[in-house]
């Protein structure tokens, strides 16, 4: 075991090392406006870092991102119940959902800059536009899988609807909740800077606009690192730990301790 | 009382049998006669169901007194299950009239004391051993440590407390089994109501599950009915067993085992003469 992750440490840092180096021999040979180079970058990183407004455009971006996706959850998930539970329903309003799928974001961040301007609303929008269906259309799904015979169970103990349905629909449809309320965040935060390029005066999205704009592109080179480190670490520090905490039923990697059982 | 005293009456009821069975002798005083049952623990008189225009029940007369172990048997479509969802409430007859501990169905308020048993364990794969014995108890307002004591209780009491936090995926058939047993006993039945709860099972584990239910019962005191179409399982485990024809579904005999001595060994020579005389009926 600490062999193999030693062996796994090394070839992260080998990628690591051959990335930059490619890096670093591209931009010696292109003007800094088209590739800076690592050098650049981290210099931009670090001003970046230590500038006064990036606290203030982080904050701003992450707070439309969840207000949008927020909103996306509550109401993808009492839609997405509903549809489970009514075939007649889901028959009539399943070609919206269709619909609603396939037109794009830069659609919906057209349309919210028509009709909110230049605000947080238009960002948010564009979030719950994105973000909504995806969780409907999973939460869905997970209704539809909910075992008949646990219902019964439930009935048989003469448990109410709502008992039924926070003890027996919701955990049949989280796994399917949580893979599509992942899907829909990492495409929410994505479509959020689109919407913040045209649609805000602040927030990540905004400061590439500008940046793009004055071709300051060590800037861009700077938030994007940013960006993917701060999803990373949401990755591995909030979502890997949630799961693995949610779904720790359905892990087979217990065998030894099941085979242990079986033979008391 | 009755309540608080459940489970210390089954820990005392040990193992042997004879011994175990005593108490209920007290509770029928005697020969058992329709006269002295005093109220049974359920009556049903004339009920009638029909699915889609198709009678399933018809003119069905039951009485199940206290304590009494009933098995409903007899071939796929007589409406035996049916028949058993009836009694537990869930499904409500077309016609007839059901008494509940004297109380007519519609007016009885403690379906929290009848414990239905499925046919599959329906054990819930995301909650551990110890929360899917718990499970039954969470409809009524109970704090959760006394829901924690009660599961705890029920789990000694089929022997699995070593693996109460265990998930369901790891345990055996026959194991799982048992779980299911504790989870319909945690509500502490006075009406056990089971549904071919063994049928999935190989034999040996049914025969252990068979011995496991005759010992908590006569601890208990409870009211069990169970369907079953294993001429052996109705002969080892029942007082009496009552015979379902079909179309319409309605009761063609009811056989009574009280002569029989327990414990009942399928391969003893009585014990298996009452099976073929039921198997040769049927």
């Amino acid at each position: 075991m600490p062999k193999q992750f030693s062996s796994l440490v090394v070839q992260r840092l080998l990628l690591v090392g051959a990335i930059l180096l490619v890096w670093w021999l591209g931009a010696s040979r292109l003007p800094s406006f088209v590739l800076p180079g690592p050098q650049k970058v981290a210099m931009a990183l670090s001003a970046l870092w230590n500038s006064e407004s990036f606290a203030k455009d982080v904050a701003a971006t992450c707070r439309r991102v969840f207000l949008g996706f927020g909103a996306a959850t509550v109401v993808g998930t009492a839609l997405g119940l509903a549809l489970g539970a009514s075939r007649a329903l889901a028959r009539f309003f399943e070609p919206l959902l269709a619909v609603f799928n396939t037109v794009s974001s830069a659609i919906w961040a057209i349309f919210a800059i028509i009709w909110f301007g230049i605000s947080d609303a238009t960002t948010v929008f564009v979030v719950f536009m994105t973000a909504m269906p995806l969780i409907l259309t999973n939460v869905w799904q997970g209704a539809q899988t909910v075992d008949a015979h646990y219902v019964d169970l439930a009935r048989s103990f003469h448990m109410s609807r709502t008992q039924v349905l926070l003890k027996i629909y919701g955990p049949t449809i989280l796994p399917y909740f949580f893979s599509g309320a992942r899907l829909a965040f990492g495409f929410g935060w994505r479509v959020s800077l689109v919407a913040e390029t045209i649609g805000s005066a602040n927030g990540i999205g905004y400061r590439l606009r500008q940046a793009a704009d004055l071709v300051q592109t060590d800037q861009v080179f700077a938030w994007t690192v940013l960006l993917v480190g701060l999803m990373l670490l949401l990755e591995s520090c909030l979502l890997k730990p949630a799961e693995r905490w949610l779904f720790r039923w359905k892990s087979f990697s217990l065998a030894s301790r099941a085979s242990s059982l079986q033979t008391t | 009382m009755y309540l608080m005293d459940w489970y210390s009456s089954l820990r005392l009821a040990g193992d042997s049998f004879s011994a175990a069975r005593a108490p209920r002798a007290s509770f029928e005083s005697g020969a058992a006669s329709v006269s002295d049952w005093g109220a049974p623990a359920i009556k049903a008189t004339a009920i009638a169901k029909s699915f889609g225009g198709s009678l399933v029940l018809d003119a069905i007369d039951l009485a199940v007194r206290p304590g009494e172990i009933l098995a409903l048997i007899g071939p796929s479509g007589c409406g035996k299950s049916t028949l058993l969802n009836i009694l537990s409430g869930l499904l409500s007859p077309d016609a007839g009239e059901l008494v509940i501990d004297g109380t007519p169905a519609r007016q009885f308020d403690d379906w929290r004391r009848v414990a239905y048993m499925f046919q599959e364990d329906r054990l819930l794969p995301w909650r551990t051993v110890r929360d899917n014995v718990a499970f039954g108890l969470e409809s009524a307002r109970l704090p959760l440590a006394e829901r924690r004591r009660r599961a705890a209780d029920a789990l000694s009491l089929v022997g699995l407390e070593a693996v109460a936090d265990a998930w369901p995926h790891e345990l055996s058939g026959g194991m799982r089994s048992r779980v299911a047993l504790a989870r319909s006993l945690a509500v502490r039945p006075t009406l056990l109501l089971m549904d071919e709860p063994f049928s999935r099972l190989d034999p040996e584990t049914r025969s252990q599950m068979h011995d496991e239910v005759l010992r908590i019962h006569a601890g208990s005191g409870m009211t069990v009915v169970f369907v079953t179409h294993d001429m052996e399982e109705a002969v080892v485990l029942a007082d009496r067993i009552v015979r379902l024809v079909p179309r319409p579904g309605r009761i063609a005999e009811e056989v009574d085992l009280d002569d029989l001595p327990r414990p009942r060994i399928p391969t003893d020579a009585d014990v298996a003469e009452r099976v073929r005389q039921l198997r040769v009926r049927s």
